[in-house]
């Protein structure tokens, strides 16, 4: 069960069709595998029956419950854009391929391959895939429909359909075809672009024909994942909305047949069903997972020591890509404080990166289970340059009211206006302190503790009064992350740069600005593509990248860099770009950069499968139940 | 005018004041700009299409290239005939989550109406008839402490320990055990609980002092001096005149509080009722499914002011209609 699509971390909200940037997640909401469940009967959850299997492979027993935050909003494949409801789906349908633990491709599907510098890709589709009937077995063609007719239909926007634009796809063989794309990327798998879901062409067809977007959308069959045939570990039983999903075991899984993976995989899935009931309160979820009714559910931080001492619940901490940041606002609708805006000087951001200590805020809020987040890429990422070779604000010696203050102090000698420092504390040419806004998430204990914790710090540091303020989601969104997109052209460093394709999240220029008018926020985390660090590009590659609410202008030749990173011919040559990009991006903090969180997950101790690191359940079908 | 002509009149009116509600929701969605127009903009101009065309043809699509008069015929028809449209948010009909939703409600909303119709007048009159006693102080104690007591933090507390401690009861609600079994009795058999006690206490406060004044009245002085039973002079000749002015409250009162508190017991027990139904389509901005939840609402607050004013034109022969005003 892959995971990653997402590029946003947001509680609630709608989202966006792009599937890379939003995807709506639960507060706190773990990895693919966190929740509770809630079997009835004592007989129920994690009791083997004796013996195994006469292989020496473990006998199918119990059911595998979790809990959920949040409903699913919709469980058709084409149009999912949510990871909770993608484990929900990838319970009963499998995807194109995955990582495993080391981070390898892994096919389930498909196997991928390029032959030359990763401009053609070859799928090589598995044999003896096949749908529930009526619709027949799993072809070259039933990938090659699906993309042509629908990923790349003006109609459909379908989730995948950015991933798919301007590809060419051929069929060349009925269990082989090739995707052309018009950049090469080594790293292609590693971007999740080519993943796909089977769907039956029969299916889609008469929708395909009247170009029926919204019929597609509302397919009982699709919601239903009806068609799922051996294509999934198990079969949805029902979908109750608003309260979960429940399955039962899938008897002839196609993995049960495959060369690769664990030995386990022959007799897979080893549980009799499966559940993901949603429960709201987290304070019933993780009385779920005391009780042995859920055997996985996520836990806070400031309740994971309690729960480490607890002997019925088994702890996991798992490190992940999804960042904490804080989001200055370099648009005209930012720096409310006085004239100008100081967040568009890199040495300020720096500054403010400066004054925050990322041990401190480690250790107090989030009771040390975090990493400290210098440069767009988890440490244990392979592209990570390396603590030495990139700026590290807010630890060590640069930490600190003097380097912050010295940091500032430097940015307003290239500011057109007189800001100064009066005893230690910031203020404007007219000698007011300044005063700037920090919208958090409402909802989440913890964004305020860092908001409040931020406040504290760059009081200390740089005498900055902050007033801090919940938001809803939803709202933050629509007035103030967001803006019509209007294009236009802004005169860069000595360049005229011109918005083409304007989104809701860069929607032009500085000038163009949403609704409101806000300072600094940490309602959004965002993922920094540890398997392909290219797909960054959405962020990064220049003012006109397509998500840039913050009106980030890289000072680097960031389109440069990524243009490098492109042709590089081998994953070797792909390490000097990168490095390149991560020791830029720790040096401007287009966002002020603060920790990566880890998540925290609490199984059934009597559970064998799950492990502590980002590919954590890439073998799902493999675990089972150790009475 | 008679009893028939009044009620013709009454209902007639109740529909009149469905039919401005739904015309001035009309006017609200007319008025308002259409997310999906906006979505489809953006998409179009992420896949580098033409914005403008792909908003004519969403428009087209959602017939809002029609005349304002169509459209509004259009609307009004399908309220009234119950096409309701598309939950985005629950991917089914409207209607269908709201009969889904309904269902899971009523399966506590209903015991919970029942024990605090039957239980409030109880208390408040046994409370009366013990003034001042300790007997009445922890009546009174209890119902205070009910309705002070937030109820989604009672709810957590009582999960805390008959689920989580003592394991009594399930901590996760769910949908798949039958309606009539011991199982569903055991897991809602809390949430009912809080939700009792919450709303007891203003109906037992009221019968309390509503048949303090019956207490000492004529008539119950005739009734013990008649050698009457206690339990049937209490019954008969201060419970009856008491649930006079308590049934107009009740029903309201109800209907008032039925959705604020079951959201947040719903969402404490996780049971998939309208609190949540309701709350989470606002929260997702589901268009379709918060104006079909606010429908409902609004049309069981109508109906359910009919069927009041009816059943009491019926039965009390004191109310004349002939000086009624609508």
């Amino acid at each position: 069960m892959p995971r990653g699509r997402q590029t946003v971390r947001q509680t609630g909200g709608p989202s966006i069709t792009r599937r890379q940037w939003l995807s709506a997640l639960g507060v706190g909401s773990a990895a693919a595998l966190a929740g509770c469940s809630g079997d009835d009967d004592s007989e129920g959850t994690g009791t083997a029956t004796s013996g195994g299997g006469s292989d020496g492979t473990p006998s199918v027993s119990g059911t595998y419950d979790t809990v959920t935050a949040s409903a699913f909003s919709t469980l058709n494949p084409l149009y999912n854009t949510s990871s909770g409801a993608g484990t929900a789906i990838g319970y009963a349908l499998d995807q194109g391929y995955t990582f495993d633990d080391q981070g390898a491709y892994f096919p389930l599907l498909y196997d991928l391959s390029t032959t030359d510098d990763g401009s053609v890709w070859v799928f090589d589709v598995r044999e003896g895939l096949s749908f529930g009937d009526p619709y027949g077995g799993v072809t070259a063609s039933t990938f090659v429909y699906q993309i042509r007719e629908l990923h790349q239909s003006d109609w459909a926007a379908t989730a995948a359909s950015s991933s798919w634009r301007g590809i060419n796809v051929e069929e060349t063989g009925e269990y082989q075809f090739q995707a052309e794309i018009p950049e090469a990327q080594l790293l292609w798998p590693e971007s999740y672009d080519p993943l796909l879901y089977p769907i039956p062409t029969d299916l889609v067809q008469p929708y395909v024909d009247e170009e029926d977007a919204e019929g597609l959308q509302q397919d009982e069959e699709l919601l239903n994942l009806s068609f799922t045939g051996n294509l999934g570990g198990y079969t949805l039983d029902k979908w109750e909305r608003g309260s979960g999903t429940t399955y039962s075991r899938n008897g002839d899984y196609y993995v049960q047949n495959i060369e690769a993976g664990p030995d386990l995989f022959s007799d897979a899935p080893y549980f009799e069903g499966a559940s993901i009931s949603v429960v709201e309160e987290r304070a019933s979820r993780l009385g779920a997972l005391e009780t042995g009714e859920a055997d996985s559910a996520g836990i806070p931080p400031e309740r994971f020591s309690e729960f480490q001492e607890k002997p019925q619940v088994e702890t996991f901490r798992i490190p992940q890509p999804f960042n904490r940041i804080l989001s200055v606002n370099m648009r005209d609708n930012g720096w409310n404080a006085g004239p100008g805006n100081l967040f568009r000087f890199t040495a300020f951001r720096q500054g403010l990166a400066a004054a925050i200590d990322k041990q401190g805020m480690i250790r107090g809020i989030f009771r040390g289970l975090a990493q400290p987040h210098y440069t767009w890429q988890p440490s244990w990422s392979d592209w990570y340059p390396g603590d030495d070779a990139i700026e590290q604000f807010g630890a060590g010696d640069q930490y600190g009211g003097d380097v912050a203050r010295g940091l500032v102090e430097e940015a307003i000698s290239e500011s057109a206006f007189d800001y100064r420092f009066d005893g230690g504390a910031l203020v404007t040419p007219e000698g007011e302190t300044v005063t700037l806004d920090l919208h958090h998430l409402a909802g989440g204990e913890t964004f305020q503790l860092i908001a409040e914790f931020i406040a504290s710090e760059l009081d200390d540091a740089l005498g900055i009064e902050v007033t801090v303020e919940a938001i809803a989601g939803t709202r933050f969104q629509s007035n103030y992350w967001t803006a019509e997109p209007q294009g236009g052209t802004a005169t860069i460093a000595g360049e005229e740069v011109t918005w083409d394709q304007p989104t809701l999240t860069n929607p032009g220029p500085r000038s163009v600005t949403a609704a409101e008018s806000w300072d600094m926020s940490i309602v959004y985390g965002l993922n920094t593509y540890p398997l392909n660090p290219l797909t960054n590009e959405v962020f990064f590659d220049g003012p006109t990248a397509q998500y840039n609410p913050v009106g980030y202008y890289p000072d680097f030749d960031a389109r440069g860099v990524f243009e490098r990173a492109r042709e590089a011919d081998s994953e070797d040559a792909l390490q000097e770009p990168f490095t390149e990009l991560f020791r830029n991006l720790a040096a401007e903090q287009p966002y002020v950069m603060l920790v990566f969180g880890d998540d925290l997950i609490g199984y059934n101790p009597d559970l064998v499968g799950p492990t502590e690191n980002f590919f954590n359940g890439w073998d799902f079908p493999a675990w089972y139940f150790d009475a | 005018m008679g009893l028939a002509s009044y009620v013709a009149l009454r209902v007639g009116w109740a529909a009149v004041v469905s039919f401005i509600i739904v015309t001035v929701t009309f006017g609200l969605f007319a008025a308002a700009p259409n997310p999906s127009i906006q979505q489809a903009a953006t998409q179009a101009a992420l896949q580098g299409g033409d914005p403008q065309e792909a908003v004519e043809r969403q428009r087209q699509l959602r017939g809002l290239d029609e005349p304002l008069h169509v459209r509004y015929l259009d609307f009004v028809t399908s309220i009234y005939t119950l096409q309701w449209g598309w939950s985005d948010y629950r991917s089914q009909p409207v209607t269908t989550a709201l009969l889904n939703a309904v269902f899971y409600t009523a399966q506590y909303s209903v015991p919970w109406t029942v024990l605090t119709v039957l239980l409030g007048p109880l208390v408040g009159v046994y409370s009366a008839a013990n003034m001042y006693t300790w007997r009445d102080h922890v009546a009174t104690g209890f119902a205070f402490f009910g309705y002070a007591i937030p109820n989604f933090f009672f709810g957590i507390i009582l999960l805390l320990i008959f689920g989580v401690w003592l394991e009594w009861i399930p901590v996760v609600y769910r949908t798949e055990v039958p309606t009539f079994s011991l199982a569903n009795v055991r897991q809602l058999v809390v949430p009912v609980f809080v939700l009792v006690t919450g709303s007891i206490g203003a109906i037992m406060r009221v019968s309390r002092n509503e048949s303090a004044d019956f207490q000492n009245a004529t008539f119950m002085k005739t009734a013990k001096a008649k050698g009457v039973s206690p339990l049937r002079a209490y019954a008969y000749h201060v419970m009856r005149p008491t649930l006079v002015p308590l049934s107009t409250t009740l029903v309201g009162q109800l209907l008032a509080i039925f959705l604020g508190s079951s959201l947040l017991v719903e969402v404490v027990f996780g049971i998939p009722g309208l609190g949540r139904l309701t709350f989470n389509a606002l929260v997702a901005q589901d268009t379709n499914l918060v104006l079909g939840a606010t429908l409902f609402f609004t049309f069981l607050a109508v109906i359910g002011n009919l069927l009041e004013d009816l059943a009491f034109t019926a039965l009390d022969p004191r109310i004349s209609y002939d000086d009624r005003q609508l």
